[in-house]
Order: structure tokens, then sequence, then C-alpha cells
């Protein structure tokens, strides 16, 4: 009887105990938005290794095609932490935690740009009339509810203000989109614009800068407020922010752009908050 | 144009012949090999296009079921950047209103544009075609989700390689065919010209010095091919008998004049016979009546026109014999002399002798006297004998403007096919036959003249005609 007793209660602790093997075994799970160059391999790649070298442990990035997408998992717990953007940070401000703000040529700041063709003589929002428009996302900042509340503002809506509007679902894909004439001007974030121009100018020289919004809080990482003080997160949290300390870390920095990953808080995000009371619709 | 062909020499002709031959054979060769160069290409282009058509299919559909403008671009740019270089030019889809959605080049199609008006010449896949319309073939395929049609895919295929490669192809067959006809036909010609050679050998003996033939110098006979050395010295051989039949000919010509003399003799024989005897009994007379000088003189009288008739009988047998009077131009008296020469045989014979002879020694100078005489003689035997005793033989001899002609007639049963073709043609003699009626017929040829047969009335005529300057050299 001892023993069966015995045996019984070695095969409940070995029942009981596989979660906790198996939980400790998984990686840690970043999302990642089309915020950044997602088209990139080599910058996702050398991202995953300088942050897998600092933990210790392996990294999964986690890619979708849409932020709703990438925002609805961080919600569900399926990834531990994302870098998003701050239109769907305050969408879900009650939900989720800033971990890092990366600074970007000495700000934790960007701008969104409205662009054209390079040949096109648009000044100004208004000119883009009847045209056609990218926008990069529909829960994108600088991809989307700039313009759209600059439209709103003037009394338009995008759909009525623009022949046609399409989604492109990258920063990226606005710039190939307007650069290539599919459409005649686009909505795009701003760091990846000059970023663009920096790595592959032969794009960007096809467009034109038409207009430059006010600077507002650089897309921020991201974890769920009830998670945010979970070990693994505060340390990736920290790793984020010394990932400039590290070569590793500089050289994923200097293939983003970016000066750092610094705290960060919800006030960086207000001039976006101010643009969603625009849009009461999409708050 | 023919003419000039026929005068080309024959080494030349065929060179040229099979020259033409292997253009045609080159011609035929290439259209072959270029459709089914064609063919190949084509379904090699139908095989691309299909893929292509089928790859975007697969890829765009759901896109297109859903218009979703950017993510048919990516699809299409990435599928063109992939493609950079080759075949594929341009491609646009539409959705099930016609509308444009996406182009590889939006500054040609932009979102919304009506497609049919982009290309008015696109075909379906099977139906394309490489190079009718230019270096670029357009085609249009439906897009289907489930059986459904959503949409359309019009794309742009350059050929334009396709097209080179059959240009390029069509140059090297010219060049190959043209270096083959060039090497084949001048080798055609040097190789036809080898085999040939013997046969311009024998061609050039054969029709040298106005068509007789002569002998090929024996080092001319090439040794190193038995057969046609054979053929040559055959040829030698033959040439060799022809000379020997000519002059057998000839000798049979000249007797021929003997003979025609010896079938008079027996007639001469009579008709010097026959004033012997008067002479002989002037003789008797003068010796009887010496001292009658009426009688004497009458006997001298006999005695003188027997020897002048014994006289013009000897002179016209040695004229008909004298060898030297060829150039002689016919004279009226030639007739006089024919007719004392062949009067006899007609009485022999009983015959009567219609003799008639119109115009004037000037009129019949244009002829030379020898032949004409050998002609009329020879006929005038011939009618003789083949009129029988009693019979009728005539010789009607006239002057036409320029024309001689010499008639004679016989009552007789008409020429048989042998002599008729011994009188009319120059098949060969046949054994037995006389030569008398070849001979007729060489000189007139050699006079350039003509001989007709005619029958009518139970009379045989054979009439000769000559016309002035036209004498065969």
């Amino acid at each position: 009887m001892k023993r069966r007793r015995f045996l019984k209660s070695v095969a409940t602790m070995a029942v009981l105990g596989t979660p906790h093997l198996t939980r400790a075994a998984s990686a840690f799970r970043l999302g990642l938005t089309p915020v950044f160059l997602d088209n990139d391999a080599v910058v996702i790649d050398r991202l995953r290794s300088a942050v897998s070298a600092a933990i210790g442990e392996p990294i999964e990035l986690i890619q979708r095609r849409t932020y709703q997408e990438i925002t609805a998992m961080l919600l569900d717990g399926s990834v531990d932490a994302a870098w998003i953007c701050g239109y769907p940070f305050l969408q879900h401000r009650e939900r989720l935690a800033l971990i890092g703000v990366p600074q970007w040529r000495g700000r934790p700041l960007y701008q969104s740009y409205l662009i054209a063709g390079a040949e096109d003589s648009a000044t100004e929002l208004g000119d883009f009339e009847g045209g056609t428009h990218a926008f990069s996302d529909p829960d994108s900042n600088s991809g989307y509810l700039v313009t759209a509340s600059d439209l709103a503002r003037a009394g338009h809506a995008p759909e009525a203000f623009f022949s046609r509007t399409i989604f492109t679902y990258g920063h990226r894909n606005v710039v190939r989109s307007v650069a290539s004439g599919l459409t005649r001007s686009g909505s795009v974030d701003g760091y990846v614009w000059e970023s663009l121009a920096q790595g592959e100018p032969d794009l960007t020289e096809n467009t034109r800068v038409v207009a430059k919004s006010e600077w507002m809080g650089f897309p921020p990482f991201a974890a769920r407020s009830d998670r945010a003080e979970a070990p693994e997160v505060r340390r990736f949290a920290e790793i984020l922010k010394a990932l400039h300390t590290s070569d590793a870390g500089q050289e994923v920095l200097r293939l983003l752009y970016l000066d750092k990953v610094r705290d960060g808080d919800a006030s960086l995000f207000e001039s976006i908050a101010l643009r969603m009371a625009d849009l009461p619709e999409r708050r | 144009m023919k003419v000039v062909w026929r005068a080309w020499p024959v080494t030349l002709r065929v060179a040229l012949a099979t020259g033409a031959m292997m253009v045609l054979l080159g011609l035929i060769a290439s259209q072959q090999v270029l459709s089914t160069l064609t063919t190949l290409q084509n379904d090699r282009l139908r095989e691309v296009a299909q893929s292509h058509v089928d790859g975007l299919g697969v890829a765009l559909s759901p896109f297109v079921l859903h218009r979703d403008v950017w993510e048919v671009y990516d699809a299409l740019d990435r599928a063109q950047k992939a493609n950079a270089g080759e075949r594929i030019l341009f491609t646009a889809v539409a959705d099930d209103s016609g509308r444009v959605l996406a182009s590889t080049d939006p500054s040609r199609a932009p979102i919304d544009m009506e497609i049919e008006s982009l290309f008015e010449d696109a075909v379906p896949v099977q139906d394309v075609v490489a190079g009718e319309s230019g270096n670029i073939v357009r085609i249009r395929e439906p897009l289907f989700v489930q059986g459904r049609e959503v949409g359309t895919v019009l794309t742009e295929l350059d050929v334009s390689d396709l097209i080179a490669q059959r240009r390029n192809t069509s140059l090297a067959l010219l060049a190959a065919n043209t270096l083959a006809t060039l090497v084949l036909g001048l080798a055609g010609y040097w190789v036809v010209a080898r085999l040939l050679k013997p046969v311009e050998l024998l061609t050039s003996h054969m029709g040298a010095l106005g068509g007789t033939p002569q002998p090929i110098p024996d080092h001319d006979i090439p040794k190193s091919d038995s057969t046609l050395a054979q053929l040559l010295f055959r040829f030698n051989d033959m040439v060799g008998a022809i000379e020997a039949r000519s002059e057998v000919e000839r000798r049979l010509a000249d007797r021929e004049r003997f003979v025609s003399l010896g079938r008079l003799s027996s007639s001469l024989a009579h008709e010097i016979n026959n004033p012997l005897g008067g002479l002989l009994n002037a003789t008797d007379t003068l010796r009887t009546y010496p001292d009658r000088p009426d009688v004497v003189r009458d006997a001298g009288d006999i005695l003188d026109r027997g020897l002048q008739h014994l006289r013009d009988v000897s002179q016209a047998i040695l004229d008909e014999n004298r060898r030297d009077r060829s150039d002689r131009p016919l004279a009226r008296a030639d007739f006089d002399d024919l007719k004392l020469l062949f009067e006899p045989e007609a009485k022999r014979l009983s015959q009567t002798l219609n003799w008639q002879v119109n115009g004037s020694d000037a009129d019949v100078r244009e002829w030379p006297s020898a032949p004409i005489r050998q002609i009329a003689l020879n006929l005038l035997l011939n009618a003789s004998a083949a009129a029988g005793k009693g019979g009728n033989v005539g010789l009607v001899v006239g002057i036409d403007s320029d024309t001689f002609s010499l008639i004679v007639t016989d009552d007789g049963p008409g020429l048989s096919r042998q002599a008729e073709d011994r009188l009319l043609s120059a098949t060969p003699l046949e054994p037995g036959g006389g030569v008398g009626l070849r001979l007729v017929r060489d000189l007139v040829a050699k006079l350039g003249g003509e001989i007709a047969v005619a029958r009518a009335n139970a009379q045989t005529s054979i009439s000769v005609r000559c016309t002035a300057g036209e004498t065969d050299a």
C-alpha cells in the first residue's frame, strides 16, 4: 500500500510538474508590428541574436500582418511583449504598460509624413483630394490617424476625400505604393521614411515629403499591465534599455537607425491622444 | 533564252541544274526546319504563358476576390522583380467588373481603369502565336476562385528572343544553304566536267567539219576509264567504217555511169551497126560504078551522113565518160547528146519517146552539166525499164524563173517501195538493188534540189526541181 501511495505521488508530481518545465523551456515571445522595417530579415535576425545573447535564452520574434493582430496577441497573452504603435497603446491604455521607448535622433519622438510622387506638384493635404491614397494600417498613428484626423478637422472622411484608399500594412509598402505610382499620396512613419532614405535611397527618391506632422511619442515597447512586473518581462525591459551598452545591441540599434531604448511615460503620446479625440468613432 | 540555255556547255547546264535542285531542296528543308521551330517556340511560349497565368491565378485570385489592391500589386511587383529581364513585360489584374485593381506599371494601368481599354489584341493562352504582331504578345485570361470568375489578368510577354532566334536560324539556314549549294554546285561542275570530258570530246569530233565525223586521236582517249576508252575506240572504228562506206558509195556512183552506158551498149551497137550496112553498100556502089559521077556523089553523101552519125554517137559516149567536164555549164546540146544515147534503147524496146526541152542555153547555164546529165540519164533508163516493151517514156525540161525542172514520165507499174526509198530517203541501201536512183538522190541533194514522185492516170512522174544558187558546196 505504501508502495502504491508512493508511486501515485510520484506520478502526480510528474503530471503537475510538466507545465512548469515547459514554461521554463519556452522562449520569450516578442511581437513585432510593421512599424519598422519588418521585411528586413537581417535586422530581425540581429535583434533576435542580440536579445537572446543578453537574456541567455532564445527569444521568439512573432510577426503578424496587422497591428490589430499583434495587439490582440499582446492582450490575450500570446506574446510577452510587443513593439507597437502609440495609437494602439493609447487605445488599450488601461491594459498595457510601457517597458521602453526607442530614442531616435536624440529624442523619443517621431513624425508622420504625407508623401507624394517626386514629380507631384501638391503642397498640402488638400491638393490630394480625389486622388488615390495609401495608408499603412488602420491602427497606425503615423500611417493613418494623423491624416485621418487632419481630414476630420477639415470636415472630411478619408473614403470620401480620396477617390480610393488602400491599406498596405507596412510603412515601407506605403513608400513603394507612392513611388511606383500605384497611389498618388501616402501616409507614412517619418522614422521609416528617413531610415529608407538612408538604406534604400532608390525607393525614396521617387517620393517627396509634402507635409510633416507635429512630433509625437515614438512607437513604444509594451507589455500587458498585469504581467509588467513578471521577472521575464522586467528582465527583457532591462535588456532593451541596455542594448546600447553591448556590441551586439549597438549593431542592432545601428541597423534600426536608433540611438537606444529608454524609459518613457504616457505623456509622450498626448498629441496622439488629441488626434484620437478628433476621431471619436475610432477611439 | 531557251536557245541561250541550250547553247551552254552541258557541264555548266548540269552544274546549274544541280545548283537549282540544291536551292529547291534547301528551301524545302529550311521551310520544314522553320516550321518546326515555330511550332516548338509557340508551344514553349504557351507553356511559359500558361505557367505565368496559372501562377498568378493561384497567388492573386483570393486577393482579387477581396479586391485587395495592395496585395495584388505586391504580388505582381514581386513576380515582376523575380522575372526581371525575362519574358514578362507587364501584367494588369482587374476585378470582375473589369476595373484594374493593380498592374506592374501603375502609370500605364492605374487603379480603376477599364481593363478593356488596355489591350484590344489580347488573346487566350491557347491562341498565343509568337511573332505575329511584333516582339510582344498579349494574353488575356480569366481568374477563377472555386469555379467562379472573379477577375481578369492581362499580360504582355516579350518574344523578341524567339523572333531573333527564328531570324538567326533563317539567316544561318540561308548562309549554310548558299554555301552548300555553292560548294556542291562547284564540286558537281568539276565532277560532271570530268565525267563528260570524253562526251565533249566525242561531240566535238562528231560535229567537226560540217558534220563529218572525225576520228579521235589516240593520245586524247583517256586510259583511266576502260569503258569510255572502249566507247571512243568504237567511235573511231565507226568513223573508219563510215569513211570506207562513203568511199564505196563514191566508187559505186562512178561505176554507175559505166553501168548506164553498159545498159546502152547493145542499143549503141545497133546504132553503129545499122549505118554500117548502108556504108558498106555505098562502098560497093563506088566500086561498081566508079565512072558514074552522079552515083559516086550519092554514095559519097550516104557515106558522109553515116560517118557523121557515127561521129556524133562516139562523141556522145566520149562526153558521157569524160571526167573533166564537171564544171561545164549545162546546155541544150547536153539533152541532144542524151537523146542520141537514149533513143536507140527506146527504139529497141519499141517505146514511144516524148522529148521536150524548153529554154535556151542562157536559161540553163546556171546549172552544171555533168550531174544534170547523170540525173536525166539514170531517170530515163529507170523509166524505160519500167515502161517495158512498147511503153511510153517522156522527158520534159523547163525553166520557170530561177527554177530548173526536169520531169521524167513512164507508163510502167510505178516505183516499188525499195526504189522509192532509194530515190527519196537516206536509208541504207538494201543488198541486191541498183545504185542509180540513190545516185540521183545524192546528186539532187548536192544541187540543193528536191525530188517528187507522182502517180496519176497510170503514169509515173518523177520530177526534179533545182533553184539557182542553192548548190550544196
